[in-house]
């Protein structure tokens, strides 16, 4: 049951709500974790779309692999449609978010959040994008006692190769860029990612001539299924907590429940921060206010101190709602790794002289296993994709028409833009001898690029997020350099035919709109109102140099619970 | 019509679905018959799923037989009004079934805004046709009078002109300026994704084989095999699974720390110092780190 008052409420079980609640859980503090979605593989909600279930988790008994195994089922269309940010009930579509253009937001909703459909990739930020872009009132060295106490928790190790990672890492060492072994990246250079997926079972060897079964416990760890996009359940059989896949709530949820001092509420959106003020201006943060998604019924529970952790654009969203204090940065500065799709299709001849056999199959092996890092630039990921996933992401939007509007002429791709038609199936048709790699931009901070709310334009949660966001020209110049990148790495691999995208601005990361030093200071406390901290992706300020987020977001958010304590406990 | 004559059009057209679904209370989809769903929406979705993924006999000689069947074949048109239709709601439990706000019918007549435009301009490859419509539906379905009657401009332009027409709709980036008195508005270019892209991602997903999408998750049934899913059989993808051995091992440089044991492979990147793929793991390198020398590409 959720009781009336907690020492804290945390606003959000997405990627770094569950970091802080485990913290601030261990050092002996009651804690309520509230969540918009649904709970996965939890014996209160056996058919988390379909019922109301049970009102709260308290225990890490309640988690269960076996219904996690049932309700993630990787096929990735239904899965898509369960994850992405929207209530549990599968009859009700998602939550409207304006965005511009044709992009979108990909966030999901549910405890886990978005680490829902992450692809497991923790690597640390650049840190010259900590100490020398002159955004963050911090050091990189600060981070650094709280990023390996993530990566341990997480067990984040160097991704493994299958056939096309092979064949990226081929492109890249013949296109003159070096391996990175290193965990703080200040070159330009290859490596695997540094993923917090569980590695494969050595049986999974290719040499190995494996003829079990891919379940628990005939193999631990990944089973190079694909599928973090769909939720990754693998290895099915398993205990929950023996998931490969560190999503938060695999890796974060179970030792929090397990120190008995946390709760976690699922399908409860916050509408309200309240607030009190003893005699001064300076409002002080006492609980909120939050709606059950299947009742619609409201209640209010009480805190001493309040984390928001909905997320960088949810947690703006919930502050302009509340009517906290005007701040010029709040809701500003949006980044979201303004990205690209470059794509390579190989003859089968090619791919048998490259990696000696005629497909690549992107369906095996992790979804992102392989990167590319430019500190100043951004990063390039390879990816792997079911295809009707592959289909949205690379060739179902662009910001320059259909390729067949596009003549390409000196540029290092063969074609540009969307694709439909007759083009759309024979590329596809190949589908099997495609490597899609994801163009990451270090984009920075603008106080144009945003979130706001107008009061006409509201769900049953108040005003929703109107997400503004235009790249500057030095955003624009990076990724076009990065696309430059990826198109000749592609090309050394062998590619005969290579398309970009030039995506339209789509929200994957989401970051900076609660920016540490602006609106919240060095411990991630408002500046404008006592015992209101933020623990999540929207305190970084910036984007991190444009590499995987969730490692730094996570990092931060220990460091702010231990902060909570310090100041409050 | 200019774009500022063409954007105004589209936001009365949207202001008027907005008015329409507002006064549907209860709104509950009629389920008989081929039109279903607003006679003008079903033939413009047709028209969509048949520029999106066609049916392409010219591919039959280049990739073989399973890669002439389109959208069409397998009722992409019928699911894709239904995903549009449920996809996104807004927390009015008066408008829509269980709030969800139907869309189909202003997105389709936003395309006959653009199909206008597009002749307008004079960028259209072909004149408008009624056969074209009328082609895309089975006379068993309806008589071709009430499908010319029902049909958009949008749906009488060519495949290649229809995508032309989409495209237009990118070229309005709209700045939101909520008022009042409507309830919403909605973005050309939310149009753009809900056409082209969810219409790509749709048809090339599992979908197709479901045996009812529409029922609860743990009611769904799906044989995960190529032979239920039209889509996979074209692509190759061989359905979902719960492994693969597929490990070729890790990425290890010389003396380096990621990855050990017996090579699988090597990389020469022409500079003699070959990386491998190495059976066992390694570990990143807790490295010092400067960048005293560190330089802006881009400063801004």
């Amino acid at each position: 049951m959720v009781k009336d008052s907690y020492d804290v409420v945390v606003v959000g079980a997405g990627g770094d709500g569950p970091v802080a609640a485990w913290k601030l859980a261990e050092a002996g503090l009651s804690v309520l974790v509230l969540e918009a979605g649904p709970f996965h593989g939890n014996e209160q909600w056996p058919n988390p779309h379909e019922d109301p279930g049970g009102e709260a988790s308290s225990s890490v008994e309640d988690l269960s692999g076996e219904l996690l195994d049932e309700q993630f089922t990787t096929r990735e269309f239904e899965m898509v449609n369960e994850l992405l940010f929207g209530p549990a009930d599968h009859d009700r579509g998602f939550w409207f978010r304006k965005f511009p253009g044709d992009g979108a937001i990909l966030q999901c909703a549910g405890v886990g959040g978005t680490t829902l459909h992450y692809t497991g990739c923790h690597p640390r930020a650049y840190p010259a994008s900590i100490d020398e872009q002159g955004h963050w009132p911090i050091d990189y060295a600060d981070l650094l006692p709280y990023y390996r106490e993530v990566e341990a928790m997480c067990d984040v190790s160097p991704a493994p190769v299958t056939a096309k990672e092979e064949l990226f890492f081929r492109g890249a060492a013949a296109a003159g860029w070096d391996p990175i072994e290193d965990l703080n990246v200040t070159d330009p250079g290859y490596r695997p990612q540094p993923n917090a997926i569980r590695q494969p079972d050595a049986k999974l060897h290719v040499d190995a001539d494996y003829d079990g079964d891919f379940t628990y416990p005939d193999v631990e760890g990944d089973t190079l299924a694909l599928g973090d996009i769909a939720g990754n359940p693998h290895p099915r059989g398993a205990p929950f907590e023996e998931k490969a896949k560190r999503a938060s709530n695999v890796s974060f949820v179970p030792p929090a429940l397990a120190t008995g001092n946390v709760t976690v509420r699922p399908n409860a959106f916050v509408t309200d921060v309240e607030t009190e003020t003893g005699g001064t201006d300076r409002p002080t943060a006492t609980g909120v206010r939050f709606r059950d998604t299947w009742s619609g019924d409201t209640e209010t529970v009480a805190a001493d101190v309040v984390v928001l952790a909905a997320g960088a654009i949810e947690t703006p969203r919930l502050w302009k709602n509340a009517d906290l204090p005007a701040n010029d940065w709040v809701g500003r500065g949006l980044t979201i790794h303004f990205g690209d799709n470059v794509m390579g299709l190989w003859d089968a001849d090619d791919l048998e002289d490259a990696i000696g056999k005629r497909t690549i199959d992107q369906h095996q092996g992790q979804d992102i296993a392989a990167r590319f890092d430019y500190p100043g630039l951004g990063m390039l990921q390879t990816v792997g994709t079911a295809p009707g996933i592959g289909a949205i992401l690379g060739f179902g939007a662009s910001a320059s028409g259909f390729a067949f509007q596009n003549d390409p002429e000196d540029a290092p791709w063969d074609t540009m833009g969307r694709l439909a038609g007759t083009e759309l199936k024979r590329l596809l048709s190949g589908y099997r001898r495609m490597l899609q790699v994801l163009v990451v931009s270090d984009d920075r901070p603008h106080q144009r690029n945003g979130v706001s709310v107008n009061p006409a334009l509201a769900d049953e949660h108040g005003p929703i997020p109107l997400v503004n966001y235009e790249p500057s020209t030095g955003d624009r110049q990076r990724r076009d350099d990065l696309a430059e990148i990826a198109a000749e790495i592609l090309r050394e691999a062998g590619a005969s035919h290579v398309h970009r995208s030039d995506s339209p601005p789509t929200a994957l990361h989401v970051h900076s709109t609660m920016r540490m030093g602006e609106v919240v200071d060095e411990a991630c406390e408002a500046i404008d109102v006592d015992r209101l901290f933020v623990a999540d992706h929207s305190v970084l300020s910036n984007s991190v140099g444009g590499v995987n987020p969730t490692n730094t977001g996570q990092a931060l958010a220990a460091r702010t619970a231990e902060t909570v304590v310090d100041r409050y406990f | 019509m200019g774009n500022d004559n063409l954007w105004h059009e589209f936001l009365r057209w949207v202001g008027e679905g907005w008015r329409r679904v507002a006064s549907r209370v209860g709104w509950v989809r009629e389920t008989t018959g081929f039109f279903r769903v607003d006679p003008h929406t079903a033939v413009t979705f047709r028209a969509i799923a048949d520029a999106v993924v066609p049916e392409t006999p010219g591919l039959e000689a280049e990739l073989g037989p399973e890669h002439v069947p389109g959208g069409l074949a397998v009722g992409l048109d019928d699911f894709h009004v239904a995903y549009v239709d449920d996809g996104f709601q807004f927390g009015l439990p008066h408008v829509g079934f269980v709030g969800n706000a139907p869309l189909a019918d202003p997105v389709a007549h936003v395309l006959d805004l653009a199909a206008r435009e597009l002749v307008r301009r004079g960028e259209n490859e072909s004149a408008l046709s009624d056969d074209r419509p009328v082609a895309l539906v089975d006379l068993g379905e309806a008589p071709p009078p009430e499908v010319r009657a029902a049909a958009g401009p949008f749906a009488k332009l060519s495949r290649r002109d229809r995508l032309r027409a989409m495209a237009i709709l990118d070229e309005f980036e709209v700045e939101l300026s909520p008022s009042a008195d409507e309830l919403f508005e909605l973005d050309a270019g939310l149009v753009g994704q809900l056409v082209v892209g969810f219409a790509e991602m749709i048809y090339y997903s599992e979908w197709q084989g479901y045996d009812e999408f529409d029922r609860a998750p743990s009611e769904r049934d799906h044989p995960n095999d190529p032979a239920a899913v039209q889509s996979w059989r074209q692509t190759g993808f061989p359905g979902f699974a719960n492994g693969y051995a597929a490990l070729r091992g890790y990425l290890g440089t010389p003396d380096g720390s990621l990855g050990d044991g017996e090579s699988w492979t090597t990389i020469d990147d022409g500079t003699g110092s070959p990386v491998r793929i190495v059976h066992e793991s390694g570990s990143f390198r807790e490295n010092d780190y400067d960048t005293s020398g560190y330089e802006e590409p881009y400063p801004e």
